[in-house]
């Protein structure tokens, strides 16, 4: 028989691994999600560097693949009995992340297509850093990497900016989520 | 009073038994990701999931994806009941039900 010290720390072995396995399959789960993004806004930014005037538009089917993609997803990825209740809260946070980007943009900013370009990344980065603080570091690396890039491209790219969006936003996302596969 | 599984009690075989009980039921984990998890070696990690398998606390399947063989380890139902029990003792052990 054990005392109650070594029944603890088994305890706490126990917890620590239970952690591990939940983070190992947020990364899973999440990786996919953030792969997929990467190579929509890669296609996106490529579109619309090609076709300028129909911007609005490929931005729209861009995100409505993405946001039903990452549904689809989070409810079909296993990650158990909370799967639809967890699709169903992502889903409300794609429409309060929407809305509020659009008021801030469009009604309080009057954001011009440079702006809107980087703008919209750049918010859903500040989402990326904030679930790392719940869900993992490595949520944090690549907002912070790919926010970085972003900006570097808001400045420095002059005419280029859709074609150096597609490497460093998409690309940013593609890596990171590959990376995040890995660990 | 309750025992302690002798079985699941070694130290490795507690990490694979709390990490496959994480899992959904019938859900697995790859052999490489097992052991990325618990912190084991190859040889070490298989000795004891093999000591797991003869128990009849876990399921081991073995395919080939492509050229590549994967080995899946699961919790059988036995499995977790047993990971119930002993988690149930460590904890009245901790609260001074046993001595």
């Amino acid at each position: 028989m054990i005392d109650s010290q070594q029944a603890s720390a088994a305890l706490n072995d126990i917890n620590d691994i239970v952690h591990r396995v939940r983070q190992s399959r947020i990364y899973q789960t999440a990786s996919l999600i953030i792969t997929m993004w990467g190579a929509l806004v890669f296609v996106g930014y490529i579109a619309n560097y090609t076709w300028p005037p129909q911007g609005y538009t490929i931005w729209a089917v861009v995100d409505l693949i993405g946001i039903a993609g990452s549904i689809a997803i989070a409810a079909f990825s296993g990650v158990g009995p909370g799967a639809g209740a967890f699709a169903v809260r992502l889903l409300m946070a794609f429409l309060l992340f929407i809305v509020f980007g659009v008021f801030c943009s469009m009604v309080l900013g009057h954001f011009g297509p440079r702006q809107m370009l980087v703008f919209w990344p750049l918010f859903t980065m500040l989402f990326y850093a904030l679930a790392g603080l719940w869900f993992g570091y490595v949520f944090i690396v690549i907002a912070l990497g790919s926010s970085a890039l972003i900006v570097t491209a808001y400045f420095y790219s002059g005419p280029a900016l859709l074609l150096w969006m597609a490497v460093v936003h998409g690309g940013a996302l593609i890596l990171g989520g590959l990376w995040m596969r890995r660990i | 009073m309750a025992e302690l599984d002798e079985i699941i009690h070694q130290p490795l075989r507690l990490r694979i038994m709390a990490a496959l009980n994480a899992l959904p039921v019938s859900t697995g984990l790859e052999f490489a990701r097992l052991k990325k998890l618990t912190g084991a070696t190859d040889g070490n990690l298989g000795a004891h999931i093999e000591t797991l398998a003869r128990a009849g606390y876990v399921a081991v399947d073995k395919t080939f994806v492509g050229k590549k063989p994967q080995t899946t380890v699961t919790a059988t139902a036995a499995g977790r009941g047993a990971f119930a029990r002993h988690v149930a003792t460590l904890q009245e052990i901790i609260a001074g039900k046993q001595p």
